[in-house]
């Protein structure tokens, strides 16, 4: 498969909504909805992202391997059993890696630049 | 009169799944009930009129906003850009060529009185007419409902040639032969193309499962 031989700094730069949805799945599997609240929270309501955006970056990824449907539906009387659960692939997790450690050197290039206060150390 | 919570999100859903209708078949068959329950729970959590109104005008803009990088994706997964882009230039050059060999065959048919070419000019007008009207309507009904490709073409051609037959019978004022055999010819020459199509997808398909 193509994604077999791909290395996770191919994929990078990663959209933003790409990588708020791989931060979303990080810890645990998601339905749309829930990763959409969990961005919205994680970032005080900065980022909302629509429907569109995320089921179009949800297809993406899915077809790039960096994240996979669970097969299992939820019980009808815990939740809506048409709900779609995602997780993160391995694949996945070293891409939100690499992409975190992308955007760290740029923060430390910016930090370097003095755009940004220094961090208090000790 | 002011509509109940329960409406509105009735109106709003329904309004959805228009809107929905812009994205390309396959990925609305895919995620379009999901993008359906998500909105639907958005809808839930937002309790004020405000609120409301704020989240469809951002639906609007993530519609809009998505609906192309959607159809350019998919062009790009179904044959490549630049071939589909090809294949509707050549059949846009071919329609106009048709139209034009059919206007210059029916004015040299009507001058010389040759009444096989004057056939042959009617059934190349009525091949432009019904291969416009009626692609332009298998065309949608192919991209925007499941029914099958093949059965739309069927029925499309057979109803626009016996409309366009109708009207052209009511305009000269009697059933002319010469243009009942060139709707008769385009019924079979459109449906022909379409099932031949069909066929090519068809072995594609098979060859490469």
């Amino acid at each position: 498969m193509k994604t077999a031989t791909r290395k996770p700094e191919d994929f990078l730069p990663l959209t933003p909504a790409m990588f708020h949805i791989l931060l979303a799945l990080a810890d645990k599997e998601r339905h749309g909805y829930h990763i959409m609240r969990e961005v919205e929270e994680r970032t005080s309501g900065n980022v909302k992202l629509g429907p569109g955006t995320l089921y179009g970056s949800v297809k993406r990824m899915i077809a790039d391997g960096l994240i996979e449907e669970l097969d299992e539906r939820p019980a009808p009387d815990l939740d809506d059993e048409r709900r779609r659960y995602y997780r993160l692939t391995d694949l996945g997790f070293r891409v939100a890696g690499a992409e975190a450690q992308r955007l760290e050197q740029l923060v430390r290039s910016a930090r370097a630049k003095k755009l940004l206060p220094r961090t208090k150390t000790g | 009169m002011k509509k109940n919570p329960a409406e509105q999100r009735n109106i709003f859903l329904t309004l959805y799944s228009i809107l929905l209708l812009a994205y390309p078949r396959q990925f609305r068959r895919e995620y379009g009930p999901q993008m359906t329950l998500l909105l639907l729970d958005c809808q839930r959590k937002t309790c004020n009129g405000p609120a409301l109104i704020r989240l469809w005008l951002r639906t609007l803009v993530d519609v809009i906003s998505t609906v192309p990088v959607e159809h350019l994706q998919n062009m790009r997964e179904e044959n490549g850009f630049m071939n589909k882009l090809r294949t509707d230039l050549m059949a846009i050059g071919g329609c106009l060529l048709l139209i034009i060999g059919a206007v210059l065959l029916l004015s040299y048919g009507r001058s010389h009185q040759v009444s096989a070419i004057l056939v042959f000019g009617f059934a190349l007008d009525a091949i432009a007419f019904t291969g416009i009207v009626g692609n332009l309507i298998v065309f949608l009904l192919a991209k925007f409902t499941s029914i099958r490709p093949l059965r739309v073409a069927l029925w499309t051609f057979l109803i626009v040639s016996v409309l366009a037959l109708l009207a052209s019978t009511v305009i000269i004022g009697r059933l002319d032969s010469n243009v009942v055999i060139g709707y008769a010819a385009s019924f079979v020459f459109w449906y022909g193309l379409h099932w031949l199509w069909s066929q090519i997808r068809l072995h594609q398909g098979s060859s490469a499962a």
